[in-house]
């Protein structure tokens, strides 16, 4: 039972994460129809930046935070005036996008290396904390990550939910052309999807590096398949379901390694769980969770 | 500079481009012909070279028998991933391959008793009196082939200058029979289901028959490439086999233009002088850096070169654009 309630703890805890940098994943694919292969690049990007603010310049933990949200907020746009517009203007194929994604990704995620080397690194945070609750070792980190993470979800469903620009963002990824010719403004809902997706992305990488303790410039890299099974567990563009795909996810990969469960997966099996939970959902139920069954493209 | 001035450094370049190359050729058909997206392309070089050690090292097996082993469960491994994900839509595909690839990755990276795990072929349990070396037999095949060459090209045969010359000539033969089989009406077919799937199959033609076919053998071509990756290398590490392998092949695909085979080798040369040439990038500004940071300029260069072909010329050099806008 203990084993129990600390894997499903630590399944909310990691599924949170997945969950909010899933959603920007989503969101990014219902309104411009790219897979952002840089996203993983993002939560590196936030995790490092928070550190160096933090750390080395002292700066307040939660005002470090902001900050690299905000970084992540401003690339994210500088890629969309520099890269994404001009493709989509010239109609670029699947492969193009891809590509350029990728390329985006190798960018980043080498500036972040020449800048902070190839060293693991550390927020200033009390990792040994734990208590005891049924059985279970909460740490306290974790525990605040999961308060935090649930807040922000919180906050940002509501905000696609009951804004205006979250109703225009819906719309035009339901029915672009329709969208517009009714007066939404396009270029606010690509920003827009744009700033949740590098501060959100930024975030979760400050949770992720929370909950690691250690973490290194292939952070965000590592994590980037399991996010994309989360997205597409939850129904790729889709922005409720990429936070619930993220939950489920993250419970079915701690679960895995549960004794009581045929003796449980060795836990370094844990992202093969989730690359297996991508194939088999694009497999037999390619539309995720919660999609109607897609039309064929 | 002076690296750049000796003969070693240019064989060098030219035996890795080589195995670029071939890992391309791979790609080639399957994405240049048939349209296919795949990017776990390295699983495949993955699977028939840590075939190739283990078979070789833990049971002893004969080095042609071992490699021809290897590319055939490359094969195997082309068939599953072709079997399971190839019906879904093309960008599903490409992240199931990139799922494919990485699982590959992590078995190996946690299957210590099997592969030696994070140690490398060098962990590969050996039975007994055998150590962990798969390439005797190859470097003996290489000492040959040198005192056959020295008398012709001189003092400056070593093992890379032959092993430069034999995977060359494998290329040669491969983009050969690619270029033929590219114009049997097998590849019409597949080129017809690149651009539209109703089409083909309206005139009696099984879509995914192709496609698939066009997987297994893009993916023998990746195993043969992973052989030569292997005994070039002479050492294995899971992570010599990250996507990022798949990428560069992706890249000088782009860079050659997708759809024909000719621009390949020049591509490859391009793309071997960018990702061996950088280390020896010795002059300013790069002499501020040192070896570790070059290696991360180099990722980055590629980044910013995959980039810019996309953004201006997505037909690569040798390419036709209205055949490279298609989705």
């Amino acid at each position: 039972m203990a084993e129990f309630v600390q894997l499903l703890f630590n399944g909310l805890v990691a599924g949170s994460i997945f969950g909010i940098a899933a959603l920007g994943i989503s969101l990014v694919y219902s309104v411009l129809r790219l897979v952002n292969f840089a996203a993983g690049d993002f939560l590196t990007l936030g995790a490092f930046t928070t550190f160096f603010l933090a750390t080395s310049i002292h700066l307040p933990f939660i005002v470090a935070v902001l900050l690299s949200m905000l970084l992540g907020v401003v690339i994210s746009l500088i890629l969309e005036f520099l890269l994404w517009r001009k493709l989509r203007r010239t109609g670029a194929g699947l492969l193009a996008l891809f590509l350029v994604a990728t390329g985006v990704a190798f960018v980043l995620r080498q500036t972040i290396s020449l800048i902070f080397g190839g060293n693991s690194q550390k927020f200033d945070i009390d990792q040994i904390k734990t208590f005891e609750f049924l059985g279970a070792q909460i740490a306290q980190a974790q525990l605040a990550v999961l308060c935090c993470a649930s807040v922000a979800i919180t906050f940002i469903a509501l905000f696609i939910k009951k804004s205006t620009i979250g109703k225009n963002m819906r719309a035009y990824a339901d029915n672009p052309s329709l969208a517009s010719v009714s007066g939404i403004n396009v270029d606010r809902v690509i920003i827009a999807t744009w700033t949740i997706s590098g501060a959100f992305g930024a975030l979760a990488g400050v949770f992720q590096g929370t909950v690691q303790g250690q973490f290194t410039n292939g952070m965000g890299l590592d994590l980037f398949l399991s996010i994309l099974a989360a997205v597409i567990l939850g129904t790729i563009g889709d922005a409720y379901g990429a936070l619930i795909g993220g939950f489920v996810l993250g419970v079915v990969m701690e679960l895995s390694t549960w004794d009581a469960l045929l003796g449980g997966i060795p836990s370094t099996y844990k992202p093969v769980v989730a690359f297996a939970v991508l194939v088999i959902v694009l497999l037999f139920k390619p539309e995720g969770i919660f999609g109607v069954k897609a039309r064929k493209v | 500079m002076t690296a750049l001035m000796q003969p070693g450094f240019w064989v060098f370049i030219l035996t890795m481009s080589g195995i670029y190359g071939i890992f391309t050729l791979g790609l080639q058909i399957q994405y240049g012909v048939g349209g296919i997206l795949n990017f776990g392309h390295v699983g495949m070089m993955a699977l028939s070279s840590y075939t190739m050690a283990i078979l070789i090292i833990s049971h002893g097996i004969n080095f042609w028998i071992a490699a021809a082993i290897g590319v055939a469960v490359a094969a195997l491994g082309g068939a599953l991933l072709g079997l399971t994900t190839l019906r879904l839509r093309r960008d599903y595909f490409a992240i199931a391959s990139i799922a494919f690839s990485e699982i590959v990755r992590y078995v190996i990276y946690n299957s210590d008793g099997l592969t030696g795990g994070v140690q490398g072929s060098l962990a590969i349990p050996v039975t007994g009196e055998n150590y962990p070396s798969y390439t005797d037999t190859w470097d003996s095949i290489i000492n040959r082939a040198r005192d056959i060459l020295t008398p012709i090209f001189g003092e400056i045969v070593d093992r890379d200058f032959v092993m430069a010359i034999i995977v060359w000539t494998t290329l040669g033969i491969l983009l050969l029979i690619v270029s033929r089989v590219e114009r049997t009406s097998w590849a019409r077919v597949l080129r017809a289901t690149r651009e539209d799937d109703e089409v083909p199959a309206a005139l009696g033609k099984n879509v995914f028959r192709f496609r698939f076919q066009a997987v297994i053998i893009g993916s023998v071509i990746g195993g043969i490439a992973g052989i030569f990756w292997g005994l070039q290398s002479s050492l294995l590490s899971p992570d010599d086999f990250l996507t990022l392998v798949t990428f560069y092949g992706w890249m000088i695909l782009i860079l050659a233009g997708a759809t024909k085979v000719k621009g390949l080798p020049i591509a490859a040369i391009f793309f071997g002088f960018l990702y061996g040439g950088s280390r020896f990038f010795t002059f300013w500004p790069f002499s501020m850096l040192d070896a570790s940071e070059r290696a991360y300029v180099r990722i980055m260069i590629i980044g910013i070169v995959l980039i810019i072909l996309m953004m201006s010329r997505p037909q690569g050099i040798f390419g036709k654009r209205q055949e490279m806008v298609l989705e």
